[in-house]
């Protein structure tokens, strides 16, 4: 859901580029072809900015709700070298989010705004993070195979045309890929342990791969809308595609610690290069991401709560005479 | 309502169905743009930003923000507000920069030059004399 | 080096105390990753608490070198009667004060502890005291920041950093309960005991909670909190321990 962008089919296209003025569009937009970066105080489309800031800040408010199921297992980690990577992942997590809200920032929307929205409901975040992670085998599924759905989409918006965004993505890819390491790490451990372990992981396997289908958002339809975010490099590839790509490079890993996938009908078609699989449900996408997930609910009081515990420490440092700046870059 | 999460099940969960907007404006304090030095020696390479009521809370969080998971010698922080950039839209002033080859090694050449007059003044090459030597030595 | 038995039980009893204190405070602060007051606060917040728990394991190793068991195993299969922790590093997170404050009081004791360390007979510890200093210090100025701007920020910070002090004091002064073995620990020149410490942590904290508009109680009102470090603990420890060895205890000799 996250890096993914929103596409309003019932607004026409000519309305989303009113009162545009054209020279500094194609001006814009030649930038972007020649695949230079748009910096934050460079002139760009309503359109361009409204979507590169809900695109961001919902990848953000993503990092920092995913923290919280992965989170909930800290104090449970089994051993000193699990219990430490756990912390470092989340903090790197928490991290994630602090360098995603300053580029949305860089946009003209303040954090304590962005923080509001995702409180009360109006921004989005990953849908993934709206079911619970029941078992230390979760925490094991989510960091290598949740992870590696995000990198995939992370390492393919790096290429995007919004400069700050894109170095935010290059820092945050640097750091996913102890994440990464960590989590099928800790998946080999349990798949080639005990068979507890195993039963551990291939339970919570079983249980996360309708959300891991999920995970890069339901197939789009090109539209016009697409085709010009596309064009803005702001859209850089179909959910479709970075399916494709995650179902490529992680099935055969899965498969290789000889542990099943719930979806008899996975195989990939050696004529086509695709992979085959029963369209998941995306009538409980939808029903998850409007609020009807089992923690939805439960996400956003937590969110709350450590807001609202926070303020005392906020507010009393808050000086009378500073003043609302937006990061350079 | 029991939760997967011991911690909070430790806690008492607001209802949060009042709409109420729970940060108030500004409360996140301001900017501070942080510069990161990898080793003495190195320059200081902007990283990003921390939010920040003060520069010395600026730093002792820009520690970990930005030197937790590098190599650090040595950390800056300046308030947003006080750096000065140029402006985009003189980008353009920038443009005839990498024209002025005089100003690059690359752009010197003599060697032909040089080889001409030697050859016209009958001063052997260095290069030459070394080759027949060695082709000399080798038979 | 050698030890009889008896400074074998010095060493021993010196080592889990130490280790004991940074692993459940440690795992305390673990607690607040991800649910801190700000972000930037939240990622140094859990540095704070890796590094603890990371200076625990290198304690433990030590103790496994000198016959105990692994520090996976001492850390997560002992029950709360084998712990000999304060009770200070037990308590529940509370509120933001709360764990402020009560890291700014540990902080400062490790910070004098480890200076101590770093010219102790046993050599493995001294290496480790040598190479937290930077770690530790860096804690002391965490703390020392943190409570000098809420201690004078506004009326409410003020009162809740107050209010965190008055609770924490006699819990932190119970840290230097003193070893039954503190005799042995001189002799061996490994350690000159908490009386040592405590003086120089009085000394050492009071300019700071000065400038941070803070009191402590009067001398006459102090009453440490002992008992944890001959086993005797609050009714959190216990719970604690289910919770940190759940996963590990469904198979200690699974490999995780």
């Amino acid at each position: 859901m996250y890096g993914t962008t929103f596409v309003d089919k019932n607004k026409p296209v000519k309305n989303i580029l009113e009162g545009e003025d054209p020279e500094k569009l194609a001006e814009f937009e030649a930038r972007i072809t020649r695949g230079e970066k748009i910096e934050p105080k460079d002139w760009m489309p309503r359109e361009y900015r409204r979507q590169l800031i809900r695109m961001i800040e919902q990848h953000a408010h993503s990092e920092i709700i995913g923290a919280l199921p992965e989170g909930t297992w800290i104090t449970r980690a089994p051993g000193f070298r699990r219990k430490l990577a756990l912390m470092a992942k989340v903090q790197d997590e928490v991290g994630h989010g602090q360098l995603l809200y300053s580029a949305a920032e860089t946009l003209g929307k303040s954090r304590e705004a962005m923080i509001n929205d995702l409180i009360n409901g109006k921004s989005k975040y990953s849908n993934v993070f709206n079911y619970p992670a029941m078992t230390w085998g979760d925490t094991a599924i989510i960091a290598w195979l949740i992870d590696a759905g995000a990198i995939i989409n992370q390492v393919t918006n790096a290429k995007g045309s919004y400069g700050p965004y894109c170095r935010a993505l290059e820092r945050i890819c640097s750091e996913e890929s102890f994440h990464l390491k960590y989590g099928h790490d800790n998946v080999v451990y349990l798949a080639t342990g005990t068979p507890k372990q195993r039963e551990l992981v291939q339970d919570a396997l079983n249980r996360w791969w309708t959300p891991i289908m999920h995970f890069h958002g339901p197939p789009d339809k090109i539209s016009a809308h697409t085709e010009i975010l596309m064009k803005w490099k702001v859209k850089m590839a179909s959910n479709d595609d970075m399916r494709q790509q995650f179902l490529n490079e992680y099935v055969p890993k899965i498969w290789d610690l000889g542990l099943t996938i719930p979806d008899p009908k996975l195989r990939k078609n050696e004529e086509t290069g695709k992979w085959e699989y029963t369209e998941p449900d995306w009538d409980e996408f939808k029903r998850v991401i409007n609020g009807e997930g089992p923690c939805n609910k439960e996400r956003l009081q937590v969110r709350r709560w450590a807001e609202e515990r926070g303020a005392w420490v906020r507010r009393a440092l808050k000086k009378a005479e500073q003043k609302y700046s937006i990061p350079l870059a | 309502m029991k939760s997967f999460d011991p911690r909070v099940n430790r806690m008492e969960l607001p209802s949060n169905d009042d709409g109420k907007e729970v940060l108030e404006s500004e409360e996140n304090w301001e900017t501070y743009e942080v510069f990161h030095q990898k080793k003495r020696g190195d320059q200081h390479i902007h990283v990003g930003i921390v939010h920040a009521a003060n520069p010395e809370m600026a730093l002792i969080l820009a520690k970990e923000s930005f030197g937790r998971r590098r190599q650090t010698a040595n950390i800056w922080v300046v308030k947003s507000s006080l750096v000065y950039p140029t402006d985009y839209e003189n980008q353009d002033m920038f443009e005839t920069t990498p024209e002025k080859t005089y100003r690059e090694a690359s752009d010197y050449y003599c060697m032909d030059r040089i080889r001409k007059y030697q050859k016209e003044h009958g001063i052997s090459d260095r290069k030459d004399e070394r080759r027949k030597n060695k082709e000399a030595e080798e038979k | 080096m050698k030890f009889d038995e008896q400074q074998l039980k010095a060493v021993k009893e010196f080592l889990y105390k130490i280790a004991d204190d940074q692993l459940i405070i440690g795992h305390r602060n673990s607690e607040w990753t991800g649910l801190g007051p700000i972000l930037e606060e939240d990622i140094a917040f859990s540095s704070i608490a890796q590094d603890k728990l990371g200076q625990s394991m290198h304690i433990y190793e030590i103790l496994y070198s000198l016959g105990e068991k692994d520090p996976d195993t001492i850390a997560f299969t002992r029950e709360a009667k084998d712990f000999k922790c304060s009770h200070f590093v037990e308590y529940m997170i509370g509120e933001y004060d709360f764990s402020l404050m009560r890291n700014f009081l540990f902080s400062h004791s490790e910070l004098i502890r480890f200076e101590m360390l770093a010219e102790s007979s046993l050599e493995p510890l001294a290496n480790l005291a040598k190479k937290y200093k930077g770690e530790i210090k860096y804690h002391v100025m965490h703390s020392d920041l943190w409570v000098k701007q809420l201690g004078k920020a506004n009326e409410e910070s003020h009162a809740r950093m107050q209010s965190a002090l008055n609770e924490c004091f006699n819990l932190a002064l119970g840290i230097f309960e003193e070893s039954e073995f503190a005799e042995d620990l001189k002799e061996m020149k490994i350690f000159d005991g908490e009386k040592f410490l405590r003086d120089k942590w009085l000394e050492q904290i009071m300019p700071v909670l000065e400038k941070a508009s803070l009191e402590t109680p009067p001398q006459s009102n102090w009453s440490p909190v002992y008992g944890g470090r001959k086993g005797e603990h609050t009714e959190y420890l216990q719970p604690l321990l289910d919770e940190m060895g759940a996963v590990f205890r469904l198979d200690p000799k699974a490999e995780w």
